[in-house]
């Protein structure tokens, strides 16, 4: 699903009229302008004359010239192509039948068609139209209802406040003293912190939770199974005792299903920290789904880079981030494409070649065969968690490379063992991911530059030695480059 | 000044008395919608305890008190509306309807035992004992069934567990939770209870979720759970109640959980309304709203409803949810904060727990004592007991002493008698935390 997708035709065309131009530095002629949306001229004046009326509201804070030869924009400084997104997404029927539905849970076809002031036939096509798009999400609105796996509903209701609703706006109408002293208990009870960043996703969650939690007959056959894995993990364990007392503080009936359904979400989305989930990782069972595919993943990357191992730290956050991938996968049906994800793609691909993509692709592959029986490119979920695959990738090419320590040894006189020295560090520096500096015997080093035979290769620990043939060749330096290249890897 | 007040039960009665206490010129009408008056809703346990020996026995009012005090009732009377507008309430009597107005109106119409989440729970196989004809008929049941499964470990299903295997039954306990009775008390202080049940031969199956229940062709019954299923003769739901109040018109705001919205002085968001009891929520032993539904609430929040009828005059103390009964052999007690619960306070809080004799002979009994208290102000917050003898008044002097916000200084200092056949050197309550004694012994 797509954020374009709660839009009408001719709103989508004018938001790509605004995107054009923020990508073109602003300007763009016609001609290009014309050949991108692949409409009449026309139909191009009719979009920009709808623009300069919605925009309107902006009080000159966004303008748009057009003179039948080039369109440009100005936007003042403190406004941003978020904010004329949402200018479109505030008017959107579609995007009022959603938030109806939340609220109220149930609708019927009279009700919401005075409230939104439209026909029957015309709510019935766009309701037609939502649910073709919630379709990926397992997940449809029938009967004045939206029907579904629970976890599935939620999920959704999460990814549109997160992203397509406006989520400060949503923040403030649900009071939260009480969802406060919630979140305090579950930090306590579960003993982790929860991060400002984090807290503001629970709070979404947790509004869109609290008000489904009476909901009877919910439908969670899915979850069910998917959770027999983790009947006895540690953390659902936790989960599950807080959610009974939670609740058994009020006049509600919680079963199973309530505790199930967040321990997935807290799984899935960050909202533990990186300590806090290491903690749980240490106690889990390495055999369920989850683990044992992070376990192989985390392998499978390893043996690709050809690294003997990451470091500590890497490792863990490795783990971490793939736990939220694998997790979704296995959880989750549907996303919204909040990225666009064929830009990208395109994007990453310039910057970190086509390998590490189709690598991407290969894990994602591997863990979809496995946790989930979802295919079909245009599925958003194995669009965006391609993307998280790649992403993690890039981070831990990145973190790997920047390891590298180069000390430079050189046995000459002081003053040519300091300028040449300065000179080598000068040359190096460049090179990606490289740290040059003089050698610190009191350091640990990957590669040690010198320019005699090290007596013995203990002086140096298990650093390994180049020997300089000619200091500043361009000799040395293409050997030099080549080492640093197999040391990455 | 016409009354009308909705459900006879604990809340509904108190507050009938209590307006005509205030105001003797008004007229006071009581809806009921079961056919009978002030049954006691844990009459089958006194019955099964040999406390009583008829059902007719368990009754808290009789129709003579009301009718002495004025106060007419309609039995069998359901209310199927309420029109806040107009003051009306639409009511279904011996399938006739019927309309009366009102000037103030009381909500009281109690809660029931029914489950939502848990498939087949409202056939009648499956028992809830709240009603005198539901006891009835669980009465029967109980009588000829040799296993019972009981749903829920609260007071209700652990009451019930210990009275049936007394009788010789086989129970079967099922909870959620880790241990039984976790709303009133600590695990490290039900231990001893859980072992007498073990010992007496109840199957206890703890961190177990309901998903159904399944008649069997042979009369039996199926529990399913998360792993593995019961059958047994017989089924009795002990879960927690839920107000149900279908005939409530828009008007009167409710919380998510079904309970009606009221403020401190039980109003409701609609002028002249009042709710109580098991239909509302209330300023629990942390100070924050929660649905404690329990008799000696319904009657408190009764009785302020009745005074704040003219002008609000009295608000509501709020609940320490303060219990007492006697299971397996142990009377167990407890009011306020656990330390369990003690999760959603923002109070930073400590605990001791000690075990100290109740007189100064040598066969003294002893109590295990828990209290949870401010660690900053030394505040007393909540306190559980447990004992093989009777120690179920103590815990309503605790239960003063947190409503008083006493801190545990004040408490060391209450002026307590002493008499050596009936107390030691410092009264129990008086929670002296170097007053423990064999604090490593098990109290058997």
């Amino acid at each position: 699903m797509k954020i374009e997708h709660f839009l009408e035709k001719n709103e989508v065309r004018e938001i790509t009229i605004f995107n054009q131009l923020v990508l073109n530095g602003g300007t763009l002629s016609y001609g290009k302008m014309l050949n991108h949306l692949g409409v009449s001229k026309a139909s191009l004046e009719n979009d920009l004359s709808s623009i300069a009326v919605r925009i309107d509201g902006f009080d000159q804070k966004v303008q748009l010239q057009y003179d039948g030869q080039t369109i440009g924009l100005s936007m003042s400084d403190d406004l941003s192509l978020q904010q004329i997104y949402r200018l479109y997404l505030d008017q959107s029927i579609k995007l009022q039948i959603i938030t109806f539905l939340f609220k109220h849970q149930e609708f019927s076809i009279t009700q919401l068609t005075q409230k939104l002031a439209i026909s029957e036939s015309s709510l019935f096509r766009k309701i037609k139209e939502l649910n073709s798009h919630l379709k990926e999400f397992g997940i449809k609105i029938r009967n004045g209802q939206m029907q579904g796996e629970e976890l599935q509903i939620r999920y959704f209701y999460f990814q549109f406040y997160c992203y397509i609703e406006d989520k400060t706006t949503f923040l403030a109408e649900h009071p939260n003293d009480r969802l406060t002293q919630m979140i305090d208990a579950m930090e306590k009870f579960l003993n982790v912190t929860i991060t400002p960043e984090n807290r503001e996703r629970l709070t979404i969650w947790l509004i869109i939770s609290n008000a489904r939690v009476t909901i009877i007959d919910k439908q969670a056959k899915r979850l069910r199974t998917q959770m027999k894995a983790y009947r006895k993990d540690p953390f659902f364990h936790k989960i599950q005792v807080f959610v009974l007392r939670y609740f058994s503080r009020y006049s509600i009936e919680v079963d199973e299903v309530e505790s199930m359904i967040h321990f997935a979400f807290l799984l899935a989305f960050p909202v533990l920290t990186e300590p806090d989930f290491h903690e749980y990782r240490l106690l889990r069972d390495r055999h369920t789904p989850i683990a044992s595919m992070d376990t192989l993943i985390a392998e499978t990357i390893i043996n690709h880079f050809k690294y003997r191992r990451l470091p500590y730290m890497l490792e863990r956050d490795m783990s971490y981030h793939l736990t939220h991938i694998h997790t979704r996968l296995y959880f989750f049906q549907g996303d919204i494409e909040i990225y666009e994800y064929e830009g990208i793609i395109a994007k990453e691909k310039q910057i970190v070649g086509t390998n590490v993509v189709s690598f991407a692709r290969t894990l994602l592959k591997t863990s979809t065969k496995t946790l989930a029986d979802k295919t079909g490119e245009n599925n958003s979920l194995l669009k965006m968690e391609l993307l998280k695959y790649i992403s993690l990738l890039v981070l831990i090419t990145f973190k790997m490379a920047s390891v590298i320590q180069v000390g430079i040894d050189l046995k000459m006189d002081g003053l040519y063992k300091e300028t040449l020295g300065e000179l080598l560090i000068l040359k190096l520096k460049p090179i990606k991911g490289v740290k040059v500096e003089h050698y610190d015997p009191t350091k640990i080093y990957d590669l040690v530059l010198t320019n005699e035979e090290p007596k013995a290769q203990a002086n140096y620990d298990d650093a390994r030695i180049y020997i300089l043939s000619e200091i500043l060749s361009s000799f040395d330096m293409v050997n030099i480059q080549r080492i640093i290249q197999e040391l990455n890897k | 000044m016409r009354v009308v007040i909705i459900g006879a039960s604990f809340a509904g009665v108190a507050a009938a008395f209590e307006v005509r206490h205030i105001h003797p010129d008004a007229e006071i009408l009581l809806l009921e919608k079961q056919d009978n008056l002030g049954y006691i809703p844990s009459g089958l346990h006194l019955y099964w305890d040999k406390k009583i020996s008829d059902l007719d026995e368990a009754r808290f009012v009789t129709e003579g008190q009301l009718d002495k005090h004025g106060i007419v009732y309609h039995l069998n009377a359901t209310v199927q509306k309420v029109n806040t507008t107009q003051k009306i309430i639409t009511y279904d009597q011996h399938d006739l309807s019927d309309q009366l107005s009102y000037d103030k109106l009381i909500i009281a119409a109690g809660s029931r035992q029914l489950s939502e989440k848990i498939t087949g729970s409202a056939q009648e196989s499956v028992l809830k004992y709240k009603r005198y004809d539901e006891a009835q008929a669980a009465l029967i049941k109980v009588e000829e069934s040799e296993h019972i499964t009981i749903i829920g470990g609260g007071q209700v299903g652990v009451e019930a567990a210990d009275l049936l295997t007394a009788m010789e039954k086989q129970v079967t306990l099922v909870e959620s939770m880790d241990y039984v009775l976790f709303k009133y008390l600590d695990e490290d202080m039900i231990k001893p209870i859980e072992k007498n049940m073990i010992e007496k031969g109840v199957d206890l199956r703890m961190r177990q979720t309901v998903s159904s229940i399944e008649m069997e062709p042979d009369q039996k019954v199926t529990v399913c759970l998360g792993e593995g299923s019961v059958t047994s003769y017989a089924v009795i739901m002990g879960v927690n109640v839920r107000p149900h109040l279908p005939f409530l018109d828009e008007t009167i705001k409710q919380h998510t959980d079904q309970t009606i919205a009221v403020d401190r002085y039980l109003r409701t968001s609609v002028e002249d309304v009042f709710a109580v009891g098991d239909c509302i929520q209330l300023s629990g032993p942390g100070e924050d709203r929660v649905y404690v539904p329990l008799i000696n609430n319904a009657v408190r929040t009764g009785i302020v409803a009745a005074a704040n009828l003219i002008e609000p005059s009295r608000t509501f103390k709020g609940s320490l949810r303060t219990i007492g009964t006697r299971v397996f052999g142990k009377y167990i007690a407890s009011t306020g904060m656990t330390e369990a619960e003690s999760l959603f306070t923002d109070r930073t809080v400590e605990s001791h727990r000690q075990k100290v004799r109740l007189t100064s002979l040598a066969d003294s009994d002893t109590v295990t004592l828990k209290y949870v208290y401010d660690a900053k102000t030394h505040e007393l917050l909540g306190a559980q007991m447990i004992s093989n003898a009777n120690i179920l008044e103590k815990i309503n002097v605790l239960a003063l002493a947190i409503q008083s916000k006493q801190t545990l200084e004040d408490l060391q200092q209450t002026d307590y008698f002493f008499n050596p056949a009936y107390s030691q050197m410092i009264a129990t309550t008086n929670l002296i935390a170097w007053m423990d004694e064999r604090a490593d012994e098990d109290e058997n």
